[in-house]
């Protein structure tokens, strides 16, 4: 039977609610999670706290349920992605189907196992787990893959003709530092963008652009050197992998000799040399900072990478339009990483 | 140096020694490098031992201009073949002399030692005129010029501006070499052998006795790619060569100096093991503290090359690459580039943006 727009809407804030009591009744999860995500315990609380979707407008939801669709079944195949994401990929299949089937990430099932168990016992018994789920056996509706693309590609190899694979890949984010920013609110919204989940999430900014000469660019490096410095007390980051902290170490070492890196206890900033390509650092709290004469110029460097933006973070939404990719999204500066519940984060796929 | 290597002799001066005078020179006049061996917490000023002197990323090569003299003074500009977004690293040289010394030097050494006269050289690859910044083929026709007959470029280089291989042209100095009892020397990339075997399919291209290939880089998806074992094999059958006459050359274009397998000339040399010239060393590195790893064990390559006189003695790269002992057989196997980073979440990674055919992923 076809549920209403409505009905579906209810069955996304049911799934919600099953999302806040996860957060109420964390105490136990969050050592499961910081154990699976190698993020400080701190970065789980942060997550959990002001990184999932409980709340949404209706509006926000009418959207999600629209680009949603109205399938048979969906199977959710859920990646070690940033762990908060099972909620809006869980969402996206319910507002979708009265079936759905998850598949949680082998490394990280915590907090997916647990909202699916809260939004079975808040009634909501469309939705079950299944680790063993096999892409290739599935017969009709959709598979929600999330994860790199490399893992899409090879699931979409295996997937029935009859099935539509709707893969969320990898991505990332840019901000844009317009010529009217005050440099020091910008870099505090930039540094809570960038310490979320140590910047390991696809709309996570790896790359701030900044309209004038390559002194104010230092000058938002350094302000946000500061408020990085602050973070890193606060939020610690949690354990960087061997061959990230060499990607690190080679990125710091390549904009030393180019130009300028400054280096916390858990961060590092790139500074560009002016005209230079852009670099993209490796994530875990590295950010590239480039100096752009105009919007034009930003495009213009931007545009070797546009296919990997997933969003664009600004203190100017217009102009951040203007440089942003059709399909990324548009935020404020510390709110990158909550973007409405109004369909998947990453709309490249339309 | 090269000449008293090209004579048998010693090398004038000792390498650690010319090693730091080109460290100093280059932090002298590289305010990037002096940056760089501040925040390593190096003085230049007393520097003793090669091993010390900071190594420079290539990636800097792509984001910066690596050198210690300004731009009116460049003579020529080697560029990557470009696996980087929209980037290509750029080597800049005021003077190739030293380059092609070194270069013909090393070659002659592991390619063309036992040739008496000049021989038929063929470039699988386009000419200097069609591709003048590339490193490899200006190192192509230094080879060319040192060991090679006088021939015309047209069947000479026989990869046309279209990337198209001119077969008729090889198999026309293949006739004449035949003819004349010459052996050859044939040059090329990994991926245009492969489109050279792939052209040739089940027939072959009986070289002369004594003939040799020299086979270098990677396939950068220009091609099928194939294990090297295998490529070594059917240029062997194709050729109708032994393995070993295939002889595999490591070289990039940040650095001025190349390295060789000893196959050709040294019956119990291993294959896939490099040899370095007097005037470059490579070090296995730790990727992470960038300290050089135990004997045998696999590190990233530090490359310390006095022949880059003016851009950066030390180069480290992210190849990675193993230390092989032996009396006169020293030198490292290439193990190819580090492995792909691990699971960090959505984050997009670059190899994952060049691999993005459009926006969408389906």
């Amino acid at each position: 039977m076809t549920r209403s727009a409505a009905e579906r809407i209810a069955d996304v804030r049911r799934l919600q609610k099953a999302a806040r009591n996860v957060i109420e009744n964390r105490a136990a999860l969050v050592a499961e999670i910081v154990e699976s995500t190698g993020l400080s315990p701190e970065g789980v609380e942060l997550g959990l706290t002001k990184h999932v979707e409980v709340h949404a407008h209706e509006a926000e939801l009418a959207t999600l349920v629209e680009r949603a669709g109205d399938v048979s079944s969906v199977a959710v195949v859920l990646s070690a992605n940033v762990f908060v994401g099972a909620l809006r990929a869980i969402a996206l299949a319910r507002a979708a189907s009265d079936d759905v089937v998850v598949r949680p990430s082998r490394r990280d099932p915590a907090f997916a196992r647990a909202l699916v168990e809260a939004a079975n016992a808040f009634g909501d018994d469309q939705i079950r787990i299944d680790d063993d789920f096999d892409v290739a056996a599935v017969e009709e509706g959709e598979i929600h893959v999330y994860g790199r693309d490399e893992t899409i590609a090879e699931m979409r190899k295996h997937a029935r003709p009859s099935v539509r694979l709707r893969g969320h890949g990898s991505g990332m984010g840019v901000a844009w530092i317009s010529g009217s920013a005050h440099l020091e609110k910008a870099a505090r919204g930039l540094a809570d963008d960038v310490v979320v989940f140590d910047q390991r999430g696809c709309l996570s900014p790896r790359i701030a652009l900044v309209l004038g000469d390559e002194a104010r660019a230092s000058a938002l490096a350094d302000a946000l050197h500061a408020e990085l410095d602050r973070l890193d007390v606060s939020i610690p980051r949690g354990a960087v992998p061997a061959d990230e902290r060499a990607a690190a170490g080679r990125y710091v070492a390549t904009m030393t000799y180019a130009c300028r890196a400054l280096v916390g206890s858990h961060h590092a900033i790139g500074v560009a040399p002016p005209g230079a390509p852009l670099v993209l650092p490796p994530p875990y709290r590295t950010l590239h900072v480039a100096a752009c004469s105009s919007l034009e110029d930003a495009a213009k460097l931007l545009a070797p990478l546009a296919k990997g933006i997933v969003t664009v973070g600004s203190d100017d939404a217009a102009t951040a339009r203007q440089l942003a990719p059709p399909w990324a999204r548009i935020a404020s500066l510390g709110a990158m990483q909550r973007p409405p519940l109004d369909g998947p984060v990453d709309l490249r796929d339309g | 140096m090269v000449a008293a290597f090209e004579a048998g002799a010693s090398p004038p001066e000792p390498f650690d020694l010319l090693a730091c005078d080109l460290a100093r020179h280059q932090a002298a006049n590289i305010e990037g490098y002096a940056r760089l061996c501040r925040a390593r917490g190096v003085d230049v000023a007393t520097l003793a031992a090669a091993a010390d002197i900071p190594a420079v990323p290539t990636d800097a090569f792509k984001v910066t201009r690596v050198a210690t003299f300004g731009a009116d003074e460049t003579l020529a500009t080697f560029r990557t073949s470009g696996t980087t977004i929209g980037t290509r690293g750029e080597h800049v040289l005021r003077d190739v002399s030293t380059y092609d010394a070194a270069a013909v030097a090393f070659g002659r050494r592991w390619l063309a030692r036992d040739l008496a006269q000049p021989v038929p050289v063929v470039v699988l690859g386009p000419s200097p005129e069609q591709a003048p910044d590339s490193s490899l083929v200006h190192m192509c026709a230094a080879f060319v010029k040192a060991f090679g007959h006088p021939a015309p470029s047209s069947t000479t280089y026989l990869i046309d501006a279209d990337g198209v291989l001119d077969i008729a042209a090889f198999d026309e100095r293949v006739a004449i070499a035949l003819a004349r009892v010459e052996p050859m020397l044939i040059l090329g990339t990994s991926f245009a052998f492969v489109h050279f075997v792939d052209a040739v399919g089940k027939a072959s291209f009986d070289l002369p006795r004594g003939s040799r290939v020299m086979q270098t880089g990677g396939y950068k998806g220009r091609s099928r790619e194939v294990p090297p074992e295998v490529l070594r094999a059917d240029l062997a059958r194709v050729f109708d060569l032994d393995v070993r006459a295939i002889v595999g050359e490591y070289g990039m274009t940040e650095l001025s100096s190349q390295f060789y397998e000893r196959t050709l000339f040294d019956e119990q040399a291993p294959l896939g093991v490099y040899a370095e010239p007097p005037w470059a060393r490579v070090v296995p590195v730790d990727p992470d503290t960038l300290a050089p790893v135990a004997e045998g064990a696999v590190g990233i390559a530090k490359i310390l090359d006095l022949m880059n006189v003016d851009s950066a003695v030390a180069v480290l790269t992210q190849d990675q690459v193993r230390r092989v002992a032996g009396e006169n057989s020293s030198g490292f196997e290439l193990l190819g580039r580090a492995a792909g980073a691990p699971p960090r979440g959505c984050s997009i990674a670059i190899d994952e943006i060049l691999g993005r055919k459009s926006a969408g992923s389906e």
